[in-house]
Formats: C-alpha cells, structure tokens, sequence
C-alpha cells in the first residue's frame, strides 16, 4: 500500500446520537493529523436512509467503512481508541 | 466446506467487534431487519437518554459546535426559532448563523445578538458558552435564549404598570371585566364603592345597584345576570344609577361601559366607568329651586317698580320731584337686591345693608350717623323691607330732620332681645336737629315704612314725632344670630 493513497471513508451515523456526533469529531481529529490533504469522508445519517446500512451490512452505529484504499476496512465505534483505528485503517502514524 | 472457512473469518470477527463495542458502550443504535421493511434504525438508549430528551425538549436553543468551530448537533428548539431544518445547521460554520457578532465562546460567558432566520427579521438572543468533551475531544455547547419573549414581557410589564398607575389614580371608578364577566381590575376608587373585596366577582355581586334606581335606561329593566351579561356584550353610556349599599344610598352614578380590545383589534372583555353626580345632581336641584325663586322674586319685584311708581307719583306735586324721589327709591331696593345677589340669596348681615343704603349720604361713616349692635345676619325676606325703610328715613333725615343742618346726628342702636336671641329690635333716633313737625306723618316715605315692614316683616314698628328728635323703632324675628358683637 503505498503511502500517499488518498482514503475513500464513509461514517454511518444514525441523526445527532451522543456516539454518531464523537465518532463525526474523532474522526477528523484523525485525518487531519494523519491522512492531512489525503482523505474523503462521506456521512451517511441511516436515520433519513436506513436502507443505506445493506450496502456495507452495518449493524452497529456509528460504524467507518474505509472503502479505498481496498481492502475495505471496518471499525465499529466512537472511533475515540486512537490506537485502535489507525490499526484499523493501516494507517502509519506520522 | 474448507472454501468457505476463509470468508466466515471476517464475518466473526465483525461480529466479535459488534458485540464488543456494544458492550463497551461505544455504539448507541444498531440496525435490525424488519422483513419486508428492510433495515430499521433502532437507538440503544443509555443514561444520556434523559439529558438528550431534555435538550430536545428545552426551550433554548441548544447547538454542540466540535474543535473546528463547525456545528455538530442543533436540537428541535433551534429549528423552531430559525425556521430552518436541523439538517441545515450540521457541518455550517457557528459564525454564519448570526448577522452580527457570533458568540464568543468563551466559556460561561453570554453575549446578546441577532440570530438569522428563514424568511423573517433576524431574532435577538442571549448565547452561553460551555465548554464539553465530545468523546476524547473538545467541544463547545452553546444555548440561544430568545429575547423577543423576555423583551416582550417586558413591554407587557410595562402596559401593566401604566394602565395600573391610571386606574390607581383615576378620580372615576373603573372596573375591567374579562370575557366571562368576572372583574379582573379595579381601581382604587372602584373598590372602596364594592361590597367587598372586587376581584374574581361579577359585576352584580360586586356592585350591587339599588332596586328603586330611577330613570335607569338601559339597565331598568334587567336581573342582575342580565346586567352582567349586557357589561360584556355590549357598548353603553351614561346610565344613572344607584348602589344598594346603605352607606352609598344618597349618591348617584353614572354607569358607562366599553368593549376592552387586546393587541389585535379583538375584544377580550369589558372596561366599566362608575362617574359619580351626586354634586351635579345636587347643584341641578339647586339651580332649579333658585330658577323659580328668581322667578317669584322678578314678579314680586315688578309689583313693588309699579306700586312705588303709582305712590310717588300720588305724593310728588312735580316731575321733578317725582324723578328724584322714584330714583332715591328704585336704588335703595337695588341695593337690596344687590346685597342678596352678593351672598347668593343667603342673607346679609344688617351692618353690611346699612352701609350700603347710607353710602350715598356723605354723613355715612363720619360722626353723625353712628351704628352699633351684634352681628345679625338678617334672613332674606328682611333684606329689601329694610333697605327702603332706611332709605325713606335717611332721606327724610337729610329733608327736614337732624341731618338737614348741621350738629344734628342719627343714631341706629341694635339688639337680640329674647333668650334664644331669634328676635331683634332696632333703634333709630335722630338728635340735634330742627324740631320735628307732626306734619310729616303725612308723607309717603313714614307711610311705605309703616307698611312695608309691618306686611313683609311682619314687624312690629313704632314712630316718635318726639320734638327733640324722630324716633324709630321696629321689632321683628330673625332666622339665626352669630354671637360675635359688631360696633
């Protein structure tokens, strides 16, 4: 995987839940101190769209799909474990 | 069986994770399958259910704003007061939504600005600032409280106390109903005239009117529920009423009502006015009663022009003669006339009548015509009789009597003369002056004297042709006396 592979994300949240809102903010804290310039994020509220979830076969909410790059990747969560979704993602830290 | 154990392992293991972070408290809602509905959202609700619930349902507005300064939550309130979706608010910048300064952010600090709205004037609010942990990172929790309501009820605080303040001191009575009749206001005046404490009652109850009120109006023929009803229905003027309360028997009002309007045009009650006339009443009687007494008098007056006329004629042997003594006549009744208007026909006091009918004879005031006795207040049908009656014997005195030459001199002397001081003997004795003829009883002017009083006053009149000086003397009943002695 080469290092400078822009990440495809998708977050599914389900409308302003207390985990949904976190995982929105955690999230970017981990982006922009370590995908920085080379990262996506597409929310997706289940709560407006619930057939949504078949696509990627969510169960949990709030749940991070890393769609690129592949393998796809999944972290269910309020991604507030550092450590856990830089594993999740393959992500080196800086 | 072995190919397909390679794609079970990340089955488990996301299903290992799933249960993980439910149990850890790290997901708030899972989606089920609901047959053919599909997948449903279904939220797993932990102890921050209540505070969630009561920020949905708190009348602030309520929005969670992350580290970048780009909102994350808005509650429903929010939406409510913008006119905007909650959707809208998500990722904008906390900044756009003000037209002025945005809140500082500071924490527990507030400030007051103007929050944009969809379609309508920008809304002023008070924003706090907290600061909050959204997971591991910080966030910030600002409250929007809407002023327009406070500032409202404040203008309302406002109207109050100034529509209290004009019934507080309103001279009229003034009573508010509302639209069920029952009072809601009264001034100060209006519950000192109530049966009781105002508030809460009806009109009737509060204000019971007397049942032989007359020349009602409207009111004459209504029950009191019909009274109460017609307060709110509506408009009258100007009824004349009396209360039934014993105290409030001998007053009269004037009941007046009007339809109370609120902001819109719309009428949510009733305003009534309780003007008391009993004075005006009172003084309407009194012009009245005057009016005919004017009246009366004029008539009575007129005769008295005419038989003075018709007398002086028959005693003057010239025109000339005529004229000065008609003249002498007629001022001598207009100054007791005079003398009545002046007190309003309430009596004049017999040291004020005697200078006014001696004025005109420069030996008024000096020594040689000296007045003493009580202060009388002599009733008014005293008042004319006596004018002329002095008059006729000054201008005699001044003719042929003590005033005719020099040294000669008048003295009018007074007194009360029984124990409850009603009746009152006068005194006029000339001295000094040429020795009195008893040709002059035949004059008109001891004849007008002697009939004058004695019908008018029904006085009792006595004349002296005593050589050395006329004396006379009269003796009638007065209505009241003041004590106080006059010299």
């Amino acid at each position: 995987m080469n290092h400078l592979d822009t990440y495809n994300l998708r977050l599914y949240v389900a409308g302003q839940t207390p985990k949904s809102m976190a995982a929105i903010v955690n999230l970017k804290k981990i982006c922009e101190q370590h995908l920085s310039g080379r990262y996506d994020i597409e929310l997706i509220d289940l709560l407006k769209n619930p057939a949504l979830a078949q696509r990627h076969q969510i169960v949990a909410i709030p749940t991070l799909i890393r769609q690129l790059p592949e393998p796809l990747k999944r972290i269910i969560g309020d991604l507030s474990n550092l450590e856990k979704v830089l594993v999740g993602l393959d992500i080196q830290p800086m | 069986m072995s190919e397909l154990v390679p794609n079970l392992v990340p089955l488990h293991r996301d299903a290992v994770e799933t249960i993980d972070a439910i149990h850890h408290g790290q997901v708030d809602a899972v989606v089920v399958i609901k047959g053919v509905e599909g997948p449903q959202v279904v939220m797993l609700e932990g102890a921050d259910k209540p505070y969630h619930v009561l920020v949905e349902r708190m009348s602030e507005g309520a929005i969670t704003v992350g580290p970048d300064g780009r909102i994350l939550y808005v509650n429903e309130r929010l939406s409510e007061l913008t006119g905007h979706p909650v959707e809208y608010f998500i990722h904008r910048d906390l900044a756009t939504l003000f037209d002025a300064a945005a809140p500082s952010l500071i924490p527990d600090e507030s400030v007051e600005t103007n929050l944009l709205r969809s379609g309508k004037a920008p809304l002023p609010v008070k924003a706090w600032a907290h600061h909050i942990s959204i997971g591991d990172a910080p966030g910030t929790l600002v409250t929007l409280t809407d002023l327009s309501i406070y500032r409202r009820a404040e203008e309302i605080a406002s109207a109050e106390r100034f529509a209290r303040s004009i019934l507080e001191q309103a001279t009229n009575a003034i009573i508010v109903l509302g639209a069920d009749g029952h009072i809601t206001h009264a001034s100060a005046i209006a519950q000192d005239l109530a049966e009781g404490p105002a508030l809460g009652r009806t009109f009737s109850e509060a204000f019971p009117l007397a049942p032989d009120t007359e020349n009602v109006g409207i009111t004459e023929h209504l029950s009191e529920k019909g009274l109460d009803r017609l307060l709110v229905t509506k408009p009258f003027h100007r009824a004349e009423v009396k209360l039934r309360s014993e105290r409030l028997s001998k007053r009269t009002f004037l009941l007046s009502a009007g339809p109370l309007l609120d902001n819109k045009n719309l009428t949510v009650g009733s305003v009534i006015t309780l003007t008391e006339i009993t004075e005006i009443k009172r003084a309407e009687e009194q012009q009245k009663t005057i009016s005919a007494e004017l009246n009366h008098r004029v008539k009575n007056l007129l005769t008295v022009v005419q038989s003075l006329a018709v007398q002086t004629a028959r005693w003057s042997d010239s025109p000339e003669k005529f004229k000065i003594a008609f003249i002498g006549r007629l001022n001598a009744l207009a100054a007791g006339h005079d003398a009545l208007m002046q007190t309003s026909w309430a009596g004049v006091y017999l040291n004020e009548l005697l200078a006014r009918v001696l004025a005109p004879f420069s030996s008024w005031g000096d020594e040689r015509i000296r007045a003493s006795g009580p202060e009388v207040l002599l009733p008014v049908d005293a008042v004319v009789p006596l004018s002329m009656a002095f008059h006729e014997l000054s201008t005699n005195s001044l003719k042929y009597g003590a005033l005719s030459i020099a040294g000669g001199q008048v003295d009018i002397r007074w007194q009360l003369l029984d124990a409850d001081e009603q009746e009152l003997e006068l005194i006029w004795q000339e001295r000094g002056g040429p020795k009195v003829k008893e040709a002059r009883t035949s004059g008109f002017g001891t004849t007008l004297i002697d009939r004058i009083l004695t019908r008018d006053l029904d006085a009792n009149v006595e004349i002296h042709f005593d050589p050395h000086g006329l004396r006379f003397a009269v003796k009638f009943r007065v209505l009241r006396v003041i004590a106080s002695p006059y010299t």
